[in-house]
């Protein structure tokens, strides 16, 4: 019997919340001008977040000058609040701090009856009930319409429980008629299943087998499973008391199948969950494949960013070494021709010293011969001879080596050079002093025309060899008993002093001038040539005028003679 | 007037001797000749040195430049000098360069050569430039000798014997203890050159050797000298006898 009243007793809790709410009422406050921790209280309410609606009405209950409508309305809200989170004793407290010209106060009334029916506190119930029914037939009609047949299953179910039978057959029957009336399955079921147990508990069963059997027949087409389990127990629990075991085995087997069919909804549901687990697990693994995917393609793409930066700064790289090399390339094309032409020079140079340096040391051989051959014979005339003519060619010899020395040194850079203020007339003296014998020897009559203190800004030793090349080439070209003058003259116009050795040689041929003031630093024998010589010379001569920042002339009339004219700077006052 | 004396500075003994030969010719009194560079300080510390011709090599090693560097430390003590080299090569001139005033000589050289570098190495050591080489000056003043250039040959007379200057027209007469001449030089450079505390002005035409004076007799407008040389003492140029520490 105490495991039927339970089963009961589950299902009437279940029902006593659910009156459904008027929102009218608090959609009424909406107007109300403060938007405040009030209105969020409201807000909060409407949506059922209980918690949040305690914490704003107890901050809105704290604020002053609140009138008591909205005070009674707050405290509802929290009673209310309290009530659904199943703290019934702070409900109650709230509930008793609304004033009773709360208009709503009727559906206090039933909660604080329902609350009292969850205690266990039948008679206060009954009262609260009864107060309820009072006041919301009066105040609130419609309302007290569409709570009725639950309020007063409610009540009746109260009144079974005081074990109040009459009462409680009274309001059962009530509830049931109504809800006959309204078709409303789920509480019919219910209130027919109260009643069937009103009149078990008074051992009347032949009342309550067929509200029983109303609650199976009900129920068995109804979707509730925990309901048609339910009265299917109920109806196999009576077939039972009345020994009629064949029913009771088939309300039995009725429940085991619905238990069954529970338990299949949960293992369904189980299932179902598994799968959706399964599901899922397979939705992670997916995901984490695909991040995993991601995560390879985000390195593929980062690797191929390096690779391509990587290879830009090889390129990049390439590109700088390859114009650097290019522009090196051209350095040294342009430094290779420039090697070239100077080997080449220098090669032809070395072939035609080597040439006359062989020539001449050959004749001296020759000549040093024939002057024992005649120094035996003691032909001291022939001897004499022979010796000027070796001191002749020595000399020449000599001079060809000094200006090869001077030329190697002036490509090299290796001169000292100094330019000063240099007395012409002296310096032509001491070079003169060298010639004289050589003059005398071939009947040559020299003169030297400048005058003293005739000062030039050269470098003095460059100036000696510039002179003694000069006068080396005016030797050579002069015949025997010929003439050659050393004068100077100046130009006001550019300030230069004009250095003169004139011979009357062969003289040199227009074409020939050209090919030598040519500048170039080829070297070439010269065709009216019979001793040795280069061409050096001359290119000694210009070069190191060049380098006095001098001017190098030659003017000629052939078989008249040659003008080799150097010019200087003058020295102002001097 | 006396003859220059010139130290050579030469390791070869036939090139000193060349040298010297050379110079004897044209009147150098060639005071000594040192082969290394121990010898060649010796001998310029020793003797009374006008000037020296320095062979830049001695054996091996460019000791040349080495003595010329070591005189040109002593501020007193140095003298004209001639490098004699064979080569022009720079490293060796670079070198030598340092040693101011700097000239030298390309071997192999002829006479006047010589002579024409040891003109110019006196000229630049003095710094008294294109004198021996111009038509109208012979004389480069030291602060103990004149160097005289007469008839292609160099004279050195010392300035302590001079006794007075005379100056005629573009020439000087020289009067010293012994002798007199006259030399190419205008009254200008003189006193320019002269050391004025040895060397006074009485006259427009007189310069008196300070150390020669005698008497002064201010009555007759007369110096009395050395050697009984007389010389005139303007009005103009009274106030020298300032600069003597009278008497009274």
């Amino acid at each position: 019997m105490t495991l039927l009243i339970r089963i009961f007793l589950f299902l009437i809790c279940l029902n006593c919340f659910s009156y459904p709410l008027k929102k009218d009422y608090f959609f009424q406050i909406n107007n109300d001008s403060i938007k405040s921790d009030f209105h969020k209280t409201k807000e909060f309410f409407i949506e059922k977040q209980w918690d949040s609606t305690l914490v704003y009405s107890h901050k809105s209950i704290l604020t002053k000058h609140i009138n008591q409508q909205k005070l009674d309305s707050l405290h509802f809200m929290r009673g209310y609040s309290f009530m659904r989170k199943k703290l019934f004793n702070e409900a109650i407290l709230e509930y008793n701090l609304v004033s009773e010209n709360f208009p709503e106060y009727s559906k206090i009334l039933l909660n604080l009856g329902g609350i009292a029916l969850e205690q266990n506190k039948y008679k206060k119930a009954i009262s609260y009930y009864l107060k309820f029914e009072s006041l919301a037939k009066k105040q609130n009609p419609k309302y007290y319409k569409s709570v009725e047949s639950s309020f007063i299953h409610d009540l009746g179910l109260s009144y079974f429980h005081l074990s109040e039978f009459t009462n409680a057959e009274k309001y059962l029957l009530k509830s049931h008629s109504i809800q006959n009336q309204k078709q409303d399955t789920s509480v019919l079921i219910r209130t027919s299943t109260d009643l069937g147990n009103l009149y078990y508990e008074q051992y009347k069963d032949n009342l309550a087998i067929p509200y029983f059997l109303k609650a199976y027949n009900l129920a068995k087409n109804f979707h509730n499973l925990n309901l048609k389990m339910n009265t299917a127990l109920n109806m196999a629990v009576v077939e039972e008391n009345r020994k009629d075991f064949q029913k009771a085995i088939f309300y039995r087997k009725k429940f085991e199948i619905w238990k069954d069919s529970i338990n299949d909804q949960n293992k369904v549901w189980e299932i179902a969950s598994l799968e959706k687990k399964h599901a899922i697990a397979e939705k992670q693994k997916e995901i984490q494949l695909l991040e995993l995917e991601n995560q390879i393609k985000n390195s593929e793409k980062n690797k191929l960013i390096l690779i391509s930066i990587l290879l830009l700064i090889v390129l990049t790289t390439i590109l700088i070494f390859y114009i650097q090399k290019s522009k090196i390339n051209k350095i040294i094309s342009i430094q290779k021709e420039a090697l070239n032409k100077s080997n080449n020079t220098k090669d032809k140079l070395l072939s035609v010293l080597s040439h006359d340096l062989r020539t001449s040391v050959n004749t001296l051989q020759e000549e040093n011969s024939k002057l024992l051959e005649n120094l035996n014979e003691k032909n001291y005339q022939i001897v004499k001879e022979i010796a000027l003519k070796n001191s002749a060619i020595s000399s020449s010899t000599y001079s060809l080596l000094d200006n090869l020395l001077h030329w190697i040194s002036l490509q090299n850079d290796q001169l000292y050079f100094h330019i000063d203020s240099v007395d012409l007339y002296s310096v032509t003296k001491q070079i003169e002093y060298y010639y004289t014998p050589f003059f005398t020897n071939k009947n040559i009559s020299f003169e030297n025309l400048i005058p003293k203190a005739n000062f030039i800004y050269a470098d003095l030793d460059s100036l000696k060899i510039i002179l003694r090349n000069l006068l080396d080439n005016a030797l050579k070209f002069t015949n025997t008993y010929g003439k050659i003058t050393i004068k100077t003259y100046s130009s006001e116009n550019d300030n230069f002093q004009y250095l003169v050795i004139e011979d009357s040689g062969v003289g040199i041929s227009e074409e020939k001038i050209d090919q030598l003031l040519k500048d170039t630093n080829s070297l070439q024998k010269k065709g009216n040539q019979k001793g040795i010589g280069t061409g050096l010379g001359i290119q000694l001569c210009k070069s190191m005028t060049k380098k006095n920042q001098g001017i190098f002339k030659i003017e000629s009339v052939e078989n008249e003679g040659t003008k080799m004219i150097v010019g200087f700077k003058k020295v102002k006052n001097g | 007037m006396a003859e220059i004396n010139v130290l050579i500075i030469e390791d070869s003994e036939e090139q000193a001797q060349k040298l010297k030969t050379v110079l004897k010719k044209n009147k150098y009194n060639v005071i000594g000749i040192a082969n290394n560079l121990q010898h060649a300080l010796k001998l310029f510390y020793e003797l009374s040195v006008d000037i020296v011709v320095i062979d830049v090599y001695l054996g091996e090693n460019p000791d040349g430049i080495t003595f010329a560097e070591t005189i040109s430390i002593v501020p007193n003590s140095i003298k004209p000098f001639v490098f004699l080299t064979s080569s022009k090569d720079r490293s060796i001139f670079e070198r030598a360069k340092l040693t101011k005033p700097f000239s030298f000589l390309l071997k192999p050289f002829n006479e006047l050569e010589v002579l024409y570098a040891l003109e110019m190495a006196l000229e630049k050591f003095y710094e008294q430039q294109n004198v021996f080489q111009s038509e109208n000056e012979n004389t480069i003043i030291s602060n103990e000798f004149l160097f005289i250039k007469k008839k292609n040959v160099l004279h050195k007379v010392s300035l302590k014997s001079i006794i007075y200057i005379e100056v005629e027209n573009r020439y000087c007469n020289i009067i010293t203890e012994q002798e007199s001449f006259l030399i190419q030089i205008s009254l200008g450079k003189m006193k320019e050159l002269l050391d004025d505390k040895k060397f006074f002005q009485t006259h427009r035409k007189f310069i008196v050797n300070n150390d020669a004076i005698q008497k002064i007799c201010l009555q007759d407008n007369l110096i009395l000298l050395k050697n009984n040389h007389k010389v005139i003492l303007s009005g103009k140029h009274k106030d020298i006898i300032k600069k003597f520490q009278i008497l009274k």
